[in-house]
């Protein structure tokens, strides 16, 4: 194949990614996928490896690598005809990420053949389980979690099979947004199907299957050169999860994350053995959560303009003890390992590789993929008559801060690593949800020291105008803070309160929901982040306009960036001036 | 009456100036753009054109003017100092905006940065004041924080604030009051509250496009006089317009007011003369590409209206303002080509822009461009690029290709050429494809209007690739915008929010409210009785629980047919309904219009009677260079037409007709090829 018709129908594969998810996210019905986006599409090759993705949620797309697998061959190819949709949830019957994220796979066929198969990926913001919103981690097992969905035929020559989409619709505490979100994930998928189906008729089968090989040895390569330039050698870290809070008898201890790194040539091995026992709660990692965090981190060390798909993670090794907190075997819950757990593994990891790769390493961020969850009857009478909705349920996904990097400050306010969802407009939940926004802004202080500063985290307080609802808080570091690199210092801790009336409730980031009730306020605040380098290196200029902004308090220069009492008072001199 | 009209598009390398006589005679002008005051490169341009018309500036009865200007100062953060009032407890929402990563280039970048934010945190206050979603006060505003706030303001060098508090879009008091306030303590500076800028929900969105209107505005006010006071220096006593985004003219104050309608300024001109076109000549649907020197900008006519979109992401700002629907990519003819580790061809999205410029330009740049490898492929010609005054490089070229692209991928310089002539076709097929195929239309049944100085060079390459029958080209394809800025109408557009499901809206209600919005629109309207006006009612709807609307046209006031045009629209967008939803209606529209644009002929230079090929020379065909014969444009008649394979050469571009291509002149001077069926090509 000429490089030309090569480069075509490659980057058409990327654009079919693309034009999938905004047809998911135009018609959507959770405000997480509308508003947030979370939700992902990806091209397969007819072998179902990943061969193009769109700008999605990184979390979502590394495990489609295994989830697609496993729902084609659940169903088996031979029984796949056109018009055919696979949807699927259950980590340990599907491959998934978790139970809320759900795929749908199509198959493309040309003539008899399937030439491809595409994806789609949403959160859906309940699958049932014992808590409104699905997503608490206080869990016995992953039963409890929600409707567990093997793979099987949602859609049979692009008709719904009735019985199984009421089934999984009257196990949702809001069918009627899921039955949109399910359209909105179909529409995706013959988006996609469509698109590839074009290009196969125009360029002939045999030229896409051609294409879609190339294009995966071409990552392969690029990806091997940049391994290549990273020092071989053995590089280890360790570090602790955070138990889930729970019950007398539950389990306290903290759970030890052991990595060890061996770089040579152009490939690389992670060795997981030492990492903790699977626990009790929503806080393990399938298989697939964990490769997706290992190759994330690849990925983001080496070159992030190498085009993504299959082909990068080729050179990656992966070995995970099986029964472990980061290869956990059935029936263990998994809701928050794939949000939370997650991106401390890429934590731990970045402090495994400092060593090789100081300059493309950042300081440990919030690594709260998720916050705050409401869900419960609305009062709102002339509301529920508009939109005939009685149930709301609420997920708002928070920012918390991004770890300094080595020549700049981390980022304000923003989703981390294999999270990408965005926010709500806080318009938009007191129009649709009996909840008031009373504050979200950002938190001085909360970026940890260092010559260059960890990203502030931000904090959004409700007042709940429920008459009565359930709130889950789901995040992480409640106990362990982001540590800096090189010398930076500590950002914050995630903070969750609930207020009644004086009496203030501490929440901790991962345990048992609370009921809340009309006049309640809620405050939720992710992590801060760490700092990169000595805090006494910390340009005064940029200091200076910290101290303006409020980005640190005075407080914090001699405490944190260890100002002498008189250079601190100069500065705030100069600030007030 | 009016007179003879100019139209003045200030661009980023180059200021086009066109001028129409009463009689429809059309000349052209272009100077260089003065990046540090672009008033003085305008005035030179209006100059220019008056000595290329031999007209004085007394028989100027109307300049319509489009400038990148609103564009550059977002992008270079050259705006004005400014700062923002919010709600108690949301000021950093314009900091956190949707606290996702979506407009990052790689999800995988460690090393990102968000976009700095338009107000620094020390400028940004909160009122203590609180409406609920319906608009009932929780809290009235704080007027000792405001007099305090417009004390500190005072204080702070700040030059413009935007005011935007939480649903202000369904009771506006809050901000009106706190607008009062400030007024009256900082009578010099520019206020700008968001129910006026952008009433519609979204607090981020709604927030951001106030702010850019802040800082915008004390810079475009001065700018606009100045300009005016310039041209009145000159002796021009006409009428003065500005080419807005959403495709119309509007009045200096006007746009003084909402700076933020400047933003799409310079490509809405195109897509006005495209208008005028379909008017004209009854081709009523267009895809619409315009290459200039670092961009490829895309755009539809559809039933001879251009798409509108009312929010877009520019430079990784929200803005919400009625815009023309523009998909830009970064593959200019400046855009640079290398070649990856792995062995794959790239392009972008460094671009050597317009200084150094492609290798070929021999300024110093030594990286080959798409523009270089055009040149090698003889879809340029070096010899007579900009009717000759800019002489090209090909040595440079060749070198430039021969070194980054050919060596690495073991290719010929041609063959390596090639590939990325064809790269760069498939990127900019692709955003074709996004902007019609994506909004359920189908290519095929569209002509491809091309223009922009490089818009020609790749047009035939791209109709083919999405299968269209036509291809035109407009007279003088390179001051296409300029043209579009006299033959623009006056134009004004309101909304307002309603936020009401359809079962709640009456026919009666929704005709007040309607109403209520002409009767402010055509305020913004000439007043003569003799022009024909026309309004056109639009609204947002979508699926309660759905939060992205779809706009369509008003069909008539009953709910059950407002639903069915939604559901219309859905299904042609979306491919399902869901008929036991409850329909959002959002906001309302109206879009007013005044034919005040220029609907004579337009006649361009004599042609030559009896036209011939003026020389031959070589140019790839399928990969093999051939001896193919070059046709002036400017020599063909109306009604003259020539077969492929031939080369039709423009003041800045080639088009390269192949074997089958016919290619006619037609009513209006256009230039229209129809493509050899598939097979034949």
């Amino acid at each position: 194949m000429d490089i030309v018709t090569y480069e075509i129908l490659r980057s058409s594969l990327y654009a079919t990614a693309r034009e999938m998810k905004l047809a998911m996210m135009r018609t959507a019905g959770s405000p997480i996928v509308h508003s947030g986006g979370d939700a992902s599409a990806a091209v397969f090759d007819a072998e179902m490896q990943l061969v193009a993705q769109g700008n999605d949620i990184p979390t979502m797309l590394g495990s489609a690598v295994i989830s697609t697998k496993a729902s084609v061959e659940a169903i088996g190819r031979d029984r796949l005809r056109p018009g055919d949709v696979i949807v699927s949830n259950d980590v340990y019957l599907g491959g998934g990420n978790h139970q809320p994220d759900v795929q749908f796979t199509r198959p493309v066929f040309v003539d008899d053949d399937i030439v491809a198969f595409v994806m789609t990926r949403g959160h859906w913001t309940d699958i049932g389980g014992q808590v409104p919103g699905s997503y608490t981690t206080l869990t016995w097992d992953v039963f409890a979690e929600g409707i567990r969905i093997p793979p099987v035929l949602l859609y049979r020559d692009d008709k719904p099979v009735e019985d199984l989409m009421t089934v999984i619709l009257q196990n949702t505490r809001d069918p009627s947004v899921r039955l949109l979100d399910i359209q909105s994930q179909y529409a995706g998928c013959v988006v996609g199907d469509r698109r590839i189906a074009a290009i196969a008729r125009r360029h002939g089968p045999a030229a896409l299957a051609e294409a879609m090989r190339r294009a995966l040895d071409h990552s392969e390569r690029l990806m091997r050169e940049a391994i290549r330039a990273i020092p071989d050698g053995v590089y280890e870290a360790e570090d602790e999860l955070e138990p889930v809070a729970g019950p007398p008898g539950w389990p306290t201890a903290p759970i030890p994350l052991r990595v060890k790194v061996t770089k040579s040539g152009d490939a690389i091995h992670f060795d997981y053995a030492g990492t903790g026992a699977q626990t009790r709660g929503g806080i393990n990692c399938p298989l697939s959560v964990t490769c997706n965090s290992t190759w994330f981190t690849v990925k983001a060390i080496t070159d992030v303009s190498i085009p993504i798909n299959q082909g990068c993670y080729r050179p990656v090794t992966i070995a995970a003890p099986e029964g472990s907190v980061v290869n956990c075997a059935f029936p263990a819950s998994v809701v928050a390992g794939n949000t939370e757990t997650s991106p401390r593994i890429i934590d731990l990891l970045f402090r495994a590789l400092a060593p090789a790769v100081p300059e493309r390493v950042v300081g440990q961020s919030n690594c709260g993929a998720f916050s705050g969850l409401f869900g419960g009857m609305d009062p709102d009478e002339a509301r529920v008559t508009a939109t005939g909705r009685r149930y709301v349920g609420v997920i708002d996904p928070h920012a918390g801060g991004m770890g300094a990097r080595a020549t700049k400050d981390g980022v304000n306010g923003v989703r981390v690593y294999v999270g990408n969802a965005g926010s709500t407009s806080v318009e938009i939940i007191e129009q649709t949800s009996p909840l008031t926004v009373q504050e979200w802004s950002l938190v001085p202080d909360t970026g940890g020291a260092g010559e260059w500063r960890g990203g502030l985290a931000s904090r959004r307080v409700y007042r709940v105008g429920y008459e009565e609802a359930t709130f889950t808080a789901c995040g992480e570091r409640g106990i362990h803070p982001p540590l800096g690199q090189f010398g930076g210092a500590a950002g914050s801790t995630f903070r969750c309160e609930v207020r009644r009336g004086d009496d203030v409730t501490l929440v901790p980031a991962k345990g048992p929901h609370e009921i809340v009730q009309t006049g309640d306020v809620v405050l939720l605040q992710p992590a801060g982040a760490g700092g990169y380098g000595d805090p006494l290196r910390r340009d005064r200029q940029r200091l200076l306009d910290d101290l303006k902004d409020g980005y640190v308090t005075p407080e914090a220069l001699t405490r944190d960036y260890l100002l002498s009492p008189a250079d601190a008072a100069n500065l705030m001199a100069a600030a007030d001036g | 009456m009016v007179l003879k009209r100019i139209g003045i598009d200030v661009g980023g390398t180059f200021t086009d100036v066109v001028l129409i006589e009463e009689d429809g005679r059309v000349h052209t002008a272009k100077v260089p753009t003065t990046p540090a005051n672009r008033v003085i490169g305008a005035i030179a341009g209006f100059r220019r054109i008056l000595e290329v018309a031999g007209c004085a500036p007394d028989e100027i009865g109307f300049i319509g003017h489009g400038s990148t200007m609103a564009t550059n100062m977002v992008v270079e953060g050259t705006g004005a100092p400014t700062a923002l009032l919010a709600t108690q407890g949301f000021r950093d929402l314009l900091e956190l905006r949707r606290i996702a990563r979506h407009d990052r280039a790689d999800l995988y970048d460690l090393q990102f940065d968000n976009p700095k934010p338009l107000v620094p945190r020390r400028w940004r206050y909160e009122v203590p004041e609180r409406l609920d979603w319906r608009g009932n006060v929780v809290q009235a505003p704080d007027e000792a924080a405001l007099a305090d706030i417009a004390a500190r303001i005072a204080r702070s060098g700040v030059e413009a604030v935007a005011i935007a508090f939480l649903h202000a879009q369904v009771n506006p008091a809050h901000e009106q009051r706190a607008a009062e306030i400030l007024r009256a303590a900082l009578p010099n500076l520019f206020i700008t509250c968001s129910h006026e800028v952008n009433p519609q929900q979204g607090e981020y969105e709604r927030t951001s496009t106030t702010v850019m209107n802040a800082m915008l505005g004390p810079v475009c006010a001065r700018y606009i006089g100045a300009f005016g006071d310039g041209l009145a220096a000159e002796g021009f006593r006409g009428e003065l317009l500005f080419m807005g985004s959403n495709g119309g003219l509007a009045e200096a104050e006007t746009v003084a007011a909402r700076p933020v309608l400047l933003l799409e300024s310079g490509p809405a001109g195109g897509v006005s003369a495209a208008m005028r076109l379909a008017e004209a000549t009854g081709r009523q649907d267009a895809i619409l590409g315009d290459m200039g020197g670092t961009t490829f900008d895309v755009s539809l006519i559809r039933e001879g209206r251009p798409e509108l979109r009312t929010q877009a992401l520019l430079h990784s700002y929200a803005v919400r303002t009625p815009s023309i629907d523009i998909d830009s990519i970064g593959a200019g003819g400046g855009s640079i080509a290398w070649v990856d580790a792995g062995g794959g061809v790239r392009i972008g999205p460094q671009s050597a822009g317009a200084d150094p410029g492609p290798a070929c330009y021999g300024r110093g740049g030594t990286r080959p461009t798409v523009t270089d490898c055009n040149l090698l492929l003889g879809h340029i010609d070096a010899e007579t690029f900009l009717e000759g005054s800019f002489r090209l490089d090909r040595a440079a070229a060749e070198a430039a290709v021969g070194e980054h692209l050919a060596r690495p991928l073991n290719l010929g310089v041609l063959d390596a050429a090639q590939a990325v002539r064809a790269v760069a076709n498939a990127l900019m097929a692709q955003s074709m494809r996004l902007l019609t195929v994506e909004r359920g239309y189908d290519p095929r049944g569209f002509d491809y209007l091309c223009y922009g100085g490089a818009g020609p060079v790749h047009a035939i390459d791209l109709a083919r690739e999405l299968e269209m029958p036509r291809v035109v080209v407009p007279p003088a394809p390179g001051l296409f915008s300029a043209l579009g800025m006299v033959l623009a109408d006056r134009q004004v557009d309101r909304q307002a929010a309603v936020e009401r499901t359809l079962d709640a809206v009456d026919a009666a209600w929704l005709e007040d409210r309607y109403a209520a919005l002409e009767a402010e629109v055509v305020l913004g309207l000439p007043r003569d009785p003799g022009i024909p006006r026309s309004v056109r009612r639009r609204l947002d709807c979508r699926y309660a629980g759905q939060p992205d609307s779809i706009l369509i046209d008003l069909p008539s006031h009953d709910p059950a047919a407002i639903r069915a045009a939604f559901e219309e629209a859905h299904r042609r967008l979306w491919n399902f309904t869901k008929p036991d939803q409850p329909v959002l209606l959002n906001n309302i529209r109206v879009e007013a219009r005044a034919e005040t644009g220029w609907r004579g002929p337009l006649r361009f230079a004599e042609p030559i009677a009896a036209p011939a090929p003026w020389r031959r020379r070589q140019v790839a065909m399928k990969g093999v260079m051939q001896d193919l014969p070059v046709w002036r444009r400017r020599d063909l008649p109306t009604g003259f037409s020539l077969s492929g394979p031939a080369v039709v050469e423009e003041a800045s571009s080639n088009l390269v007709l192949g074997p089958g291509d016919r290619a006619e002149i037609a009513q209006g001077s256009l230039l229209v090829v129809t493509l050899a069926p598939a097979e034949a090509a």
